[in-house]
């Protein structure tokens, strides 16, 4: 039964959670933010962004951990951490996003850019698989993924001839360590 | 050249006139201290603590009073008030009544010190804001007798209270457009106490800008948002309305850019600073010069003289803070002594 | 800084007229014929003539509301409108806080701009008319206030403490200058409702539009409008409210004729009846009850007809 009625947010009833736990486990306290907006006026992607570096902060303190992890911004932070270093408060926002990501991936949140998602997991494979990343798997590995075996190509020939690009990849000496490292780290993730 | 010794009425007992009085009682001169209270002190002995320091304004009160008392010059009427008042001879000629006996008396003084003090808006005009429908909504000054009773352990414990910022201050429509100067920092000051009381309730302050301009102000305001957990959200809220014998609000995040609601118990409006009603009166009684707005207005060039022989100092000429008042009150005491001296 | 805003009504009507101009409103007198009946036999009561003109057209509110052309557009009518009133010399009053607030503020872009005045009078002119702001815009809830005393010693069927939950509508208190209350917390209404012997009954969405929007009704009704007009009967039903009075037909319209659609949507079941206050003033001051034409409501009037004019059961 549809019981929809629109009311406005209710402050005395959001939940405090997320800003304690950053508090907590990444020690950032955003109480100190003085809500100025240097972080979004310096933002390099900020005027692409869905919420800016402010709003970020502000939708932590709303308790918002649904749009946090929906949103695009998420995704589209290139970590130039021009943020962070105009923050008055010295309020570590990409260190948030790496967080907040963390959390919606393990939730099984979908990425608003899966493209980003993915590359971001294939270059984690490669490390877990061989101990380096080289470009020539990793892209090798995206473009099966994505399909996308035309793109980029005639930039990638005229790079292989001028001995920027590499067929064979390198490779560590004992990759069973680092594979092992990764995979304890990714059981107790699961945790 | 007269060898009389000169002499000043102060009108008005707090911090201003105190120490207008205290410096010309020591500098020689006499000083004749007029309040209509039964005690000394103004508006800070209705207050509950003090920005920037949590210091007592009653321990203030309490050392400016005995100062005064120390001193043979000066002369303390209180549970008086000024009736008439006119210019006479090199002076003026002023009769004072008692507020209990109904007696008056008249006196001479070659000065005068206005320091009448400020008042708060009547916040009814915010029909939007239910002051005098709902009685839970009280303006900041009332909010300090609250405190006091909870401090002395008073009965409800309040789950959640509001403060609202900017209560006819900058609103060209239904107020004044001025800023009221000291309203951002008593708030905090008010907020925190209410957390320092009550750690587990939900304190919100609806505010448009803190204007924290002072020595420790910043500080201040920031140890109440960060420390003591009270919650400033950007913007002026619209509307109050009655929620199952609670308060709701109505108002805008304006950072998100998203309508919010709150529901509390009480909602505190920091109402527009206004000069005491007497204050235009005796103004024009002294020949002083007034605002728009009824603030008594210094002489160009000058800080704190406003007619002949006039001269001003605290709330009476526009907000200000205690520290600001007795700066002010100083000031006035000083052009008053260097007036002495040259004639 | 401090304007008055509020006015007193006997500023505002320093003098009882004998005659006003009704001006009829589109949604009033087609919807509600029952409502425009109320008004003109209240004011017979009064003592005061009530003079309608067919020529009279729509305000064109109806338009404007829905921003289907820019107000400029309005300008023409309205001057012929206000021509028509100004050629019987008399001050025009309406029943529609749509009207009402239209009519002010588009006589006040035509006086206040010759541009405009010239070329809506140039227009007009063709027929006759000839705009000068002589008639002065008046709705129909003022001349109740100001006659509160004389509607007081008329009551012949008290409201017998029947809660009723006033409806004031958008448009006559957004006006906000020199209106007879103050936008923020208005009370008039409900002293009105207090001398006819009913309670009224402060309900916590008292002030909030109702949804109407003219045209969102059409393109938004679900979306909309109905959730909108759910958190508003929510809180009436909460609070007890028997009647809900309105001063405007589009909001009488969209209280009225929504409730079922709510109910049906919702679950629910209210069953509030909404009626314009002049027909409740008729009512109160014993005109019959066969001229307020309640058959024209979709909430039933049964229960409190039977509870204040017992000889007309219905």
């Amino acid at each position: 039964m549809d019981t929809e009625i629109y009311t406005p947010l209710r402050l005395d009833e959001i939940d405090s959670a997320l800003q304690r736990e950053l508090k907590e486990k990444i020690d950032i306290d955003i109480e100190t933010c003085l809500e100025c907006g240097k972080c979004s006026g310096g933002c390099s992607n900020g005027h692409i962004f869905d919420y800016t570096p402010r709003k970020i902060v502000q939708l932590v303190k709303l308790g918002d951990e649904e749009t946090l992890a929906g949103m695009d911004a998420l995704w589209i932070c290139l970590s130039c951490q021009l943020c962070l270093d105009r923050c008055p408060s010295g309020i570590d926002i990409p260190r948030i996003l790496d967080y907040l990501r963390e959390k919606a991936v393990t939730r099984g949140v979908k990425a608003s850019r899966p493209d980003v998602h993915l590359f971001m997991e294939l270059m984690l494979e490669e490390a877990r698989d061989k101990g380096r990343v080289s470009e020539v798997p990793l892209m090798i590995r995206f473009k099966r993924k994505t399909g996308q075996y035309l793109k980029d190509a005639g930039l990638g020939f005229k790079m292989f001839l001028k001995g920027k690009l590499s067929p064979f990849p390198s490779r560590m000496q004992k990759p069973e360590g680092l594979k092992k490292l990764l995979s304890e780290r990714k059981s107790e993730k699961k945790d | 050249m007269d060898d009389r010794v000169k002499k000043v009425l102060v009108i008005g007992g707090g911090p201003a006139g105190m120490e207008a009085a205290l410096k010309i009682g020591q500098a020689g001169f006499r000083a004749v201290l007029v309040e209509r209270e039964p005690d000394l002190g103004g508006t800070l002995r209705k207050l509950v603590s003090s920005f920037p320091r949590w210091e007592n304004p009653a321990d203030l009160v309490g050392v400016k009073v005995q100062m005064l008392e120390g001193n043979r010059n000066i002369e303390r009427l209180t549970s008086t008030a000024v009736l008439t008042a006119e210019r006479f001879e090199r002076g003026f000629r002023v009769t004072l009544k008692h507020l209990n006996n109904g007696g008056s008396r008249e006196i001479r003084a070659d000065a005068v010190i206005l320091a009448t003090g400020f008042d708060l808006m009547d916040a009814s005009v915010y029909g939007e804001y239910g002051y005098g429908i709902y009685p839970n909504v009280i303006n900041s000054l009332e909010f300090e007798d609250r405190l006091r009773g909870w401090k002395e352990g008073a009965e409800s414990i309040p789950k959640g209270i509001a403060f609202f910022k900017c209560v006819g201050s900058r609103d060209r429509s239904k107020g004044f457009p001025y800023c009221s100067k000291i309203c951002c920092m008593y708030t905090a000051k008010q907020a925190g106490l209410v957390k320092d009381l009550f750690p587990g309730a939900k304190v919100y302050v609806f505010y448009m800008d803190y204007r924290a301009a002072g020595k420790g102000y910043e500080e201040f305001v920031r140890d109440v948002i960060e420390k003591k957990h009270v919650r400033y959200v950007r913007g002026r809220p619209a509307k109050v309305l009655p929620e199952k014998g609670r308060l709701l609000v109505r108002a805008e995040d304006t950072l998100m850019g998203i309508p919010v609601e709150v529901v509390v118990d009480t909602v505190v409006l920091a109402s527009a600073v206004v000069p005491r009603a007497d204050t235009r009166a005796l103004a024009k009684m002294l020949g002083a010069l007034t605002d728009e707005y009824g603030f008594i207005e210094p002489l160009p060039y000058t800080a704190v003289r406003s007619g002949e022989r006039v001269f001003f100092a605290g709330g009476c000429g526009f907000a200000c803070e205690t520290q600001g008042a007795l700066q002010q009150g100083a000031a006035a005491a000083a052009e008053v002594i260097a007036f002495f001296n040259k004639s | 800084m401090q304007v008055k805003r509020v006015v007193q009504p006997e500023n505002k009507i320093p003098e009882v007229p004998q005659s006003v101009f009704l001006f009829r409103s589109c949604t009033g007198s087609l919807e509600y014929p029952g409502t425009e009946n109320a008004v003109r036999e209240t004011l017979r009561i009064l003592g005061i003539e009530a003079v309608m003109d067919p020529d009279q057209t729509c305000c064109s509110g109806y338009l404007l509301t829905c921003s289907a052309h820019k107000p400029e557009v309005s300008l023409a009518v309205t001057a012929r409108n206000l021509a028509l009133v100004e050629q019987k010399n008399l001050d025009t009053y309406t029943f529609c806080n749509g009207c009402y607030g239209y009519l002010s503020e588009l006589s006040h872009i035509l006086l206040h701009n010759p541009a405009y005045l010239s070329m809506a009078n140039d227009l007009v002119a063709r027929w006759g008319y000839r705009y000068e702001g002589r008639t002065k815009i008046f709705h129909v809830q003022e001349m109740w206030y100001r006659l509160r005393e004389r509607i007081a010693g008329k009551i012949v069927r008290p409201l017998k403490g029947l809660r009723v939950g006033v409806h004031y509508g958008c448009h006559y208190l957004a006006k906000q200058y020199g209106i007879l209350d103050d936008g923020g917390y208005p009370t008039f209404h409900e002293e009105l409702i207090e001398l006819m012997g009913g309670t009224p009954v402060f309900y916590k969405e008292r002030q909030l539009c109702c949804g109407y929007a003219v045209g969102r009704g059409f393109t938004h009704r679900e979306e909309i409008v109905q959730p909108h007009l759910y958190k508003k009967f929510r809180s009436a039903r909460e609070a007890g409210v028997e009647l809900m009075t309105t001063v405007c037909p589009g909001c009488n319209v969209a209280l009225d004729r929504e409730q079922p659609n709510l109910n049906r949507r919702y679950g629910e079941d209210f069953r509030i009846a909404v009626i314009d206050l002049a027909q409740l003033i008729a009512l109160a001051i014993g005109v019959l009850v066969q001229k307020l034409g309640f058959e024209a409501n979709t909430m039933p009037l049964d229960d409190i007809l039977k509870k204040i004019a017992p000889e007309k059961g219905s």
